[in-house]
């Protein structure tokens, strides 16, 4: 059999396995990937590696008792085992107060995020795409090191109430981190597609060089309040933090950035600048997603956040149950539009400020203000009168991103960009905004 | 009442001209929290000029070198003996750096050698409006600041009979403030508080 089935070949399955079950409801998971990956450094392979694994969950329930038990093994014998194990253990369990019960079917929107070509890459093509871009590094007697990973597969679900789900992936992501002899300079590129045809590995360690090279002889800048230029790459580590923290729950509960006082929530207030529009949407193509989640339930296009305003929270079922309101599942992707400036325009409208390239080891000071703390690294750079005067040695920042969002000077073009935090992708823009906090220097490079 | 008004002392050596935005945020904090009328705008005054004797209160920082001309010497420490109130903050936020070492001297050539002393923790400075048990409030800029390394967990001041006529910090409180007033509302604890207890004990002790 197959790792990576079919809808059909999917669907047969798990009208298999749910034919074992014996409980009040029934809900089974399965997912399969293949994975392949390289690993670089010093300009060379070190690790060529593939990986490929299955996976069956099967939930099962007697009123409000569940128990879940999952397995690796795809025989027939399995199967039914692994239904009574979590029969067994639904049992054992104490109820849970928050159980919500199974679905019934659903209708979702299409979401093509399964290319071809992704899913056909063999070693050969890896070896290929990883090979022209150290090929690059090693021509001007640069260190370059990273990582390429592609993964392709499937999830689907069949619940005891007929609803079956379906959704195959692939995904590539190239990263690649390129240091001078010396090591004062760095420069970092990610880049993350469905497609792996929209993957110019070349061009991107282009940018990962010349902000290497860019970046060598590093001056120490005063640490205070800049205004600053994110790239994507640096901006993503700070918003997903507001996307991270969208769940109506802990507003509801004053654990979160949206909470107010007396229980009330930041929901319809607005609360960064008017030109931050935050959306969700499976079926985008350049960011395709899931268009169901985890329980079933379909996802829709939604906006978190309008013109500046708070127009959606995620509510799960049990919480939107409780307070009378529509559940909204937590999103499979998060894009912020933008503008139609490009990075050079931005520089060149700048009197004086720094260009982040990026943000790394984001921590959380404090979750009400949603104030961060972290560093600049791989490329950090002053801006004078519209240009890039010198590099500069790293800060650690401490900024919230709702107070970033309020300063807001000017939003890029987005692109698609790879978290280097959480590995998430997102559709980003580079922006500029006043005020940015740099609390100290740093002497890493 | 005559309406508070917000000085910035300039002087010839170094730059004195920082923080643009800490006087209409600190200015909107005493609207906010206290009932002192308040002049909406900054005035910039030359420290040899004697526009400087009509100020109930002066703000004077930097990040480069502090040496007065001798009306400028003059000026300060008249006003000051005179019961005048300057608030100096070292943007440098080191005790190490330029700013820190050549004001320290001017104070020592202005005032005398032992003028300039560390205050207590518990001086009436830090319960003048809001309460500081712990003295001076830290700022995002001192824990591992500008090359330093080191948190100044106390001010400075020359006092005059009892009341502080100089209050110096290496803590850099304008740059700490200097942010558009509308986003306090997203601090978990408005940062500008001290400021208002600094222009409360300037007006008031």
């Amino acid at each position: 059999m197959s790792v990576i089935l079919t809808e059909a070949e999917a669907k047969a399955l798990l009208q298999k396995v749910l034919k074992y079950s014996k409980a009040d409801e029934c809900e089974i998971n399965i997912s399969g990937e293949k994975r392949g990956n390289l690993r670089y450094a010093r300009n060379e392979v070190s690790t060529s590696g593939a990986q490929i694994t299955q996976n069956l969950i099967v939930q099962s329930s007697f009123g409000k008792k569940v128990g879940v038990a999952t397995t690796n093994e795809f025989s027939d014998e399995a199967f039914e085992k692994v239904v009574r194990q979590s029969e067994e253990l639904a049992k054992l369990a104490p109820e849970n107060p928050e159980y919500v019960g199974v679905l019934t079917p659903q209708q979702y929107k299409k979401s093509s995020g399964f290319f071809d070509s992704t899913a056909n890459i063999t070693p050969d093509f890896r070896a290929d795409a990883v090979a022209k871009s150290l090929e690059l590094s090693r021509a001007q007697n640069l260190a370059a090191a990273g990582f390429w990973e592609d993964t392709h597969g499937y999830s689907a679900m069949l619940n005891s109430k007929q609803l079956f789900a379906y959704y195959p992936s692939t995904d590539v992501n190239f990263s690649l981190t390129v240091r001078t002899p010396d090591g004062t300079g760095s420069g970092y590129v990610a880049r993350g597609y469905s497609d792996v045809s929209k993957l110019d590995t070349v061009a991107a360690t282009r940018i990962a060089i010349q902000k290497s090279t860019g970046s060598v002889g590093a001056k120490a800048l005063e640490p205070g309040k800049y205004t600053v230029i994110l790239e994507p790459t640096a901006a993503a580590v700070l918003l997903e933090n507001i996307f991270f923290n969208m769940d109506a729950r802990s507003a509801d509960e004053g654990r979160s950035f949206l909470s107010k006082q007396g229980g009330k929530t930041k929901l319809g207030e607005k609360i960064v600048d008017e030109r931050i529009n935050i959306y969700s949407d499976p079926a985008n193509p350049e960011l395709p997603s899931a268009p169901w989640a985890g329980d079933g339930q379909p996802m829709e296009k939604v906006n978190w956040i309008e013109k500046g305003v708070v127009k959606n929270m995620a509510y799960s079922r049990y919480w939107a149950q409780k307070k009378g309101v529509k559940s909204v599942p937590f999103p499979n992707n998060m894009i912020v539009s933008g503008g139609t400036a490009t990075l050079e325009e931005m520089i060149a409208s700048t009197k004086q400020g720094i260009l982040v390239t990026k943000l790394w080891y984001i921590r959380e000071v404090d979750p009400q203000t949603l104030l961060l703390t972290g560093l600049t690294r791989d490329g950090t750079f002053y801006i004078e009168n519209g240009k890039i005067k010198h590099p500069v040695k790293n800060f650690r920042f401490n900024e919230s991103p709702v107070i970033m969002l309020n300063n807001l000077e000017t939003l890029g073009k987005p692109e698609r960009v790879v978290s280097t935090e959480s590995n998430q992708n997102y559709l980003m823009p580079p922006m500029k905004i006043r005020e940015f906090t740099f609390s100290s220097l740093s002497d890493a490079v | 009442m005559k309406p508070f008004f917000f000085t910035r002392l300039q002087y010839t050596s170094g730059n004195w001209d920082t923080d643009q935005r800490m006087p209409s945020n600190l200015l909107h904090s005493l609207v906010e929290y206290t009932t002192i009328p308040i002049d909406e705008k900054e005035k910039v005054v030359l420290l040899s000029s004697n526009d400087i004797f009509k100020s109930p209160f002066c703000y004077l920082s930097g990040h480069k070198l502090v040496e007065f001309s001798t009306q400028e010497r003059d000026h300060f420490k008249r006003y000051v003996q005179n019961g005048g109130f300057v608030f100096v903050d070292d943007c440098n936020h080191d005790i190490d750096g330029l700013f820190a070492k050549s004001f320290e001297q001017e104070m020592s050539r202005t005032f005398g050698p032992k003028a300039l002393q560390k205050i207590p923790n518990n001086h009436p400075l830090y319960n003048s409006f809001f309460h500081f048990e712990d003295g001076p409030p830290t700022t995002a800029f001192e824990l591992n600041g500008w090359g330093d390394d080191l948190v100044h967990d106390y001010l400075k001041a020359v006092t005059i009979n009892g009341r502080i006529g100089v209050l110096y910090s290496n803590k850099d409180y304008g740059c700490e403030w200097d942010y558009d007033f509308r986003n306090k509302r997203f601090l978990a604890v408005d940062n500008t508080r001290f400021g208002v207890n600094i222009v409360m004990y300037a007006l008031t002790a």
